[in-house]
């Protein structure tokens, strides 16, 4: 569905992704796990045409992908950015319609919308409240939900439990699952390597740039390597 | 008494256009996070604007009015293109814009100057002179209309806003740029929509403050009174921008009908200090960041 080649990214002098190739297929949950400043988020940002690529081609269900991200909202694709991005200043319903804002079919709208209460029915008792008032974990349903309204085919998450509870951990991820269920893909960027590797088909190591391990999620959760760099096993 | 609410009237009539100025300064910085001091440029050739229309191109004032609000919105547009979109596009830092504003503002000052000449203009007669009497009470027409167009010029912004969904993409993309754009919002067509509703107002407050003093190629300078009410109401604010215009309106004729009209703009200024100084944000600004 999504097929990314040697992708290159600088920020200035800081050559952040160094030949990237990924691919995510229909249906998929893919991880893409990695330390702090590896360029997890550099990647999604990359899809989502919010930082410039210096080289490398991304495809989507067979096209080039557009660079402008209102282009790439388009062809569904949607990015759930990390540190939750609310609109703080506008109401939770406000929110939830920016998600939809390419949209014009109005029936779907509505029934998208209600999915996303049914899915978090935290978000409809506090429809009229300011985005800002909400809690962290709040905050994060509202990311999600206002991603999903777009009703995009590819969902990009960005550490979606960074700063959550635990049992709030586990209510974002069996969401995850719900999601995948109703029909979509999605590409999981994550710090918490155990859970992700739990929750995902397949799985992506980035090091400082560079993928470099790839293979079945299941298989990567036991591999020794990956015990000790990222789940903290000690062998 | 009738002496204190005849100027009370012409302080929100004359607070009522630092507002439609204020309020593009403040649309701008909600945006953009730096002041546009080119907009006094684009209010100045907007009473331009509005003045050949009458006086050449013999316009009616409706359609003079329109055209004049028209032209600057498309002026403010072209200074976006040309001043900000440039920088904007290699993430300049903001003091590069600032440079940039002022320049542009510069720029239009003198061009008016070089082209038109500077003399000072006064426009037609538009409305009869002779003001409405309520009991004891003198008001300008001008005055009045001056409200008017200004309060319906506001509350069609305000409605615009917080009811339409692109008004709410404006919202949004003040907030946050990066997740508007996550959104499909395309910010770029925002920006250039808030320089055009800016412009319009501009033109609006340019047309209406030439008919009640004069037009010459400085007046721009004379929104720095805008700029302080934004400042004083809370940039970024639009109640805020509204607000701190009309206590600015009101405490300038006060000051000049009580007091000494030469103390006007000393008082204005201390102002505008004092606030910066006891209340940096401004009466409604941003006063601490949302919860995290």
């Amino acid at each position: 569905m999504l097929e990314v080649e040697n992708l290159h990214v600088h920020y200035g002098g800081i050559h952040a992704l160094r030949g990237v190739s990924i691919s995510v297929g229909q249906g998929e949950i893919v991880t893409i796990i990695g330390a702090n400043g590896a360029g997890k988020s550099t990647l999604l940002n990359a899809i989502s045409g919010i930082v410039k690529t210096s080289e490398g081609a991304m495809t989507f269900k067979g096209s080039p992908l557009p660079t402008a991200s209102c282009a790439i909202v388009k062809q569904g694709i949607c990015q759930v950015p990390e540190g939750r991005l609310v609109f703080a200043n506008l109401t939770v319903l406000d929110n939830l319609m920016l998600g939809a804002y390419l949209r014009h079919d109005h029936k779907a709208i509505k029934s998208d919308l209600d999915r996303v209460y049914e899915l978090f029915p935290r978000l409809r008792e506090r429809a009229g409240q300011m985005a800002g008032t909400l809690s962290g974990g709040e905050q994060q349903m509202l990311t999600i939900g206002r991603g999903l309204m777009s009703d995009p085919e590819l969902v990009l998450l960005d550490e979606p439990s960074l700063g959550l509870a635990p049992i709030l951990v586990e209510t974002i991820f069996q969401v995850i699952e719900d999601i995948r269920k109703a029909g979509k893909t999605l590409l999981l960027v994550e710090q918490n390597a155990h859970k992700a590797l739990s929750t995902a088909d397949r799985a992506y190591v980035l090091e400082q740039g560079q993928i470099v391990k790839s293979g079945n999620a299941r298989e990567l959760l036991d591999d020794p390597s990956i015990q000790e760099s990222y789940l903290g096993v000690k062998q | 008494m009738a002496q204190f609410l005849q100027q009370m009237i012409n302080g929100l009539s004359i607070g009522s256009v630092y507002a439609l100025m204020a309020v593009g300064y403040s649309l701008v910085y909600s945006i953009m996070s730096f002041s546009n001091f080119a907009h006094g440029g684009v209010i100045m050739l907007g009473s331009y604007f509005g003045f050949y229309l009458l006086t050449l191109a013999h316009w009616a004032f409706p359609a003079a009015f329109v055209g004049a609000a028209l032209c600057s919105a498309g002026l403010a547009v072209i200074v976006e293109r040309v001043a900000y979109r440039p920088l904007r596009l290699r993430n300049a830092p903001f003091l590069y814009f600032i440079i940039s504003a002022m320049g542009a503002s510069i720029f239009l000052e003198n061009f008016v100057v070089a082209t038109i000449g500077p003399t000072f203009r006064t426009y037609p007669t538009v409305l009869p002179r002779a003001p409405i009497e309520i009991g004891s009470v003198y008001i300008g027409r001008l005055d009045i209309m001056i409200f008017i167009i200004s309060a319906v010029c506001l509350a069609l912004l305000v409605y615009f806003l917080d009811r339409t969904k692109v008004g709410k993409a404006v919202q949004a993309t003040a907030h946050n740029a990066r997740a508007a754009k996550l959104m499909g919002i395309n910010t770029d067509l925002v920006i250039t929509l808030v320089f055009a509703i800016g412009g319009l107002l501009a033109g609006v407050a340019g047309v209406m403050f030439g008919m009640k003093y004069t037009v010459y190629p400085q007046m721009g300078g004379i929104t720095i009174k805008s700029f302080i009410a934004a400042v004083f109401g809370g940039l970024g604010s639009l109640p805020g921008a509204v607000i701190g215009s009309l206590i600015l309106g009101i405490m300038e004729t006060l000051i000049s009908g009580y007091f000494s009209s030469q103390f006007r703009d000393l008082i204005s200024f201390t102002l505008l200090i004092a606030v910066l100084v006891f209340r940096p944000m401004g009466l409604m600004g941003k006063a601490t960041e949302e919860k995290a």
